[in-house]
């Protein structure tokens, strides 16, 4: 049973944890005086996060649990605040004296820590990593998080879905696309809408061009930070390519305000040339980097998530598939129908995850073709109906969920789960048996969101 | 190794010179003789993110691309704010990152200058103001200049760099 999300929401009279599974979802209800929940990380350690989120949210007690230290709430975060809770009604809050974080070290003769960020050495998003090392050998590393907390869960609260949409768009830029479409089937579901199919295919299209450029990022930065230069100006390159051709389609580089119901026209023709041209850029720059053997050596073996720690951790996306874990979202009727087949690794190493993400931009290229469709649909969403609705989709870091409980017409909790909030928590998995200098490597062939993350 | 080589013979030329327009080849002059001008041909930016989408950050990242190559004409990303000219600012202010920001403001030498990116900064993007934002940025730093977009565009950044450039003595 995979683990998806977990999370609190406060009714009138009690609050409701869901715990959101594969094959299902199960909801417990707890008093609102003195409220306790049972921890579940011992079956699932992916649930720390989640049952530390809710604590720092709502102020609920989790009992058994083997972390109870804040997770959103940093060092000045005052304390007794539980934001998430409907009382909670303030616009600004004051510092409070500085109460020191007491990381994950592991102590001894020689052992050292290092502590980098939030602020890194790159144009990066601020996060915060802790290591403890014997010489250059990584013995254990705490992710730490939340800099960029937005209170985005609040900030939706009472919006209509319209609303919220220009937020959504824009809680992780490089997956935009994606927590659109999530939008968007909500909003379907919610107004009983049905989504002609060439509009269908044409969203299906706009991700995966979000997929592509994402990739395509990725396939410069990894290499570059092994020190092989060029292949950033490569990756870049064609990541440039893909945003301006986004634009084209899109109107943005980015994909803000994308998927829309509206339609989009575009000249299948010249798609389909523009997707040649850059599906014969990729192989080039695939036979170029498969010959440089330098390069593989830092690679290989370096990083390794073993399927089990995969499966253990409820690992998502990229990360989990170059484990040999199949999960993708994109494993519908709809895609199927279009050419998509799950793409996965083995040895769950820097170079299975680098390898996949080549693999799935090649995928991608060719699903495209199929995805192309000369006919503008659109539609018209009927009103939206109270209720509560969640939502999946595949950006390109992994699965993305959603859930909106929907109360006279506006929204009344909104949650939502990046991939990354899975991963991040199996990432210190990968490190012991590494040096230090190889831990940006391993952090960028997972390239994953803080913003996401964070919320 | 020997195999890309002869691949390369056989294809010839893969690195065109992407097309450049007359606008952003006039920019990129403009742009190279300020820099020479007023920081000695070498302007140094200490990009931070107080809480953004990514989006500024990857446009700050194109930059470097092929296609508008940012360091030829002496614009540097520094990795420390004490190797820095210039804090380029984006993102919401975090409740959880001000302090850090405000402490990497303080490490850049003298004199330096504060540009806020994006809408994010100065509150203009759709996000609301919430107990964990405090942003704008200029009610906690002193903001030299303001380059406006969701994200800025690549362009729109080297526009907004050059009228900065303009602006100071």
């Amino acid at each position: 049973m995979r683990l998806i999300a977990r999370y609190a929401k406060e009714n009138e009279t009690h609050f409701e944890i869901v715990t959101v599974y594969d094959v299902g979802l199960e909801k417990e209800k707890i008093p609102k005086d003195a409220p306790v929940l049972h921890s579940i990380a011992v079956k699932h350690p992916a649930a720390v996060w989640f049952e530390r989120k809710i604590h720092d949210d709502f102020g609920i007690r989790i009992e058994g649990a083997f972390d109870n230290r804040p997770l959103v709430h940093q060092e000045r975060f005052p304390s007794g605040l539980y934001p998430m809770q409907k009382a909670f009604d303030k616009t600004q809050i004051e510092e409070d004296p500085y109460k020191p974080y007491a990381y994950e070290a592991i102590g001894g003769d020689g052992v050292f820590q290092v502590s980098v960020g939030p602020i890194h050495a790159g144009i990066i998003e601020p996060g915060h990593f802790h290591f403890s090392q014997a010489g250059e050998d990584m013995l254990h590393q705490e992710v730490r998080h939340f800099y960029k907390y937005r209170a985005v869960e609040k900030m939706l609260e009472g919006k209509t879905l319209w609303e919220a949409k220009a937020v959504i768009e824009r809680i992780s830029g490089n997956e935009s696309i994606a927590y659109q479409t999530v939008w968007r089937d909500i909003l379907l579901e919610a107004s009983g809408t049905e989504l002609p199919v060439s509009l269908r295919k044409t969203h299906a299209l706009l991700l995966e061009m979000e997929r592509l450029a994402h990739h395509f990022t990725d396939l410069g930065f990894i290499p570059n930070d092994a020190g092989f230069g060029a292949a950033l100006a490569y990756g870049s390159r064609l990541s440039e390519d893909v945003r301006r051709q986004l634009k084209a389609l899109s109107g943005h580089r980015f994909g803000f305000g994308a998927i829309s119901l509206e339609g989009v026209s575009m000249d299948r023709e010249a798609m389909s040339e523009w997707i040649e041209e850059i599906t014969s850029r990729l192989d080039f720059f695939e036979s170029w980097i498969n010959d440089i053997p330098s390069l593989w050596d830092r690679f290989d073996t370096t990083g390794i998530l073993s399927q089990q720690n995969a499966l253990a951790y409820d690992t998502v996306g990229i990360v989990a598939r170059a484990s040999g874990v199949a999960v993708d979202r994109r494993a519908t009727p709809f895609y199927e129908a279009h050419g998509f087949a799950v793409q996965t690794g083995e040895r769950g190493d820097v170079s299975a995850r680098f390898k996949l993400r080549l693999a799935e931009a090649k995928h991608t290229l060719e699903m495209m073709h199929n995805l192309l469709d000369e006919k503008s649909e659109k539609v018209e969403a009927g009103s939206v109906k109270d209720g509560e609705y969640h939502s999946f989709a595949e950006s390109s870091i992994g699965e993305l969920f959603m859930a909106i409980d929907i109360k006279e017409g506006v929204i009344e909790r909104f949650f939502v789960r990046d991939p990354s909030f899975m991963n991040w928590q199996a990432l210190h998995l990968m490190m012991p048996g590494n040096i230090i200098a190889d831990f940006p490597l391993i952090n960028k062939s997972c390239d994953l969101s803080y913003a996401g993350n964070d919320l | 190794m020997l195999r890309f080589w002869n691949h390369r013979a056989a294809t010839g030329l893969l690195t065109e010179n992407p097309e450049i327009d007359k606008e952003s080849a006039h920019l990129r002059k403009a742009l190279k003789n300020e820099v020479k001008k007023k920081f000695a041909g070498s302007l140094a930016i200490r990009m931070v993110d107080s809480g953004s989408c990514n989006a500024c950050e990857a446009e700050c990242n194109a930059l470097s691309n092929p296609y508008y190559d940012l360091e030829r004409l002496g614009i540097y990303f520094v990795a420390s704010p004490r190797h820095a000219d210039v804090m380029l600012l984006s993102g919401l202010m975090t409740f959880n990152m001000t302090p850090h920001v405000l402490d990497a403001y303080k490490q850049i030498p003298e004199p330096k200058w504060v540009i806020t990116l994006g809408d994010c900064p100065v509150m203009e993007a759709p996000f609301e103001k919430t107990f964990a934002l405090n942003a704008p940025a200029k009610e906690h730093l002193p903001v030299a200049h303001h380059i406006p977009g969701c994200p800025p565009e690549p362009l729109a950044i080297i526009k907004g760099l050059l009228a900065f450039l303009k602006k100071i003595d």
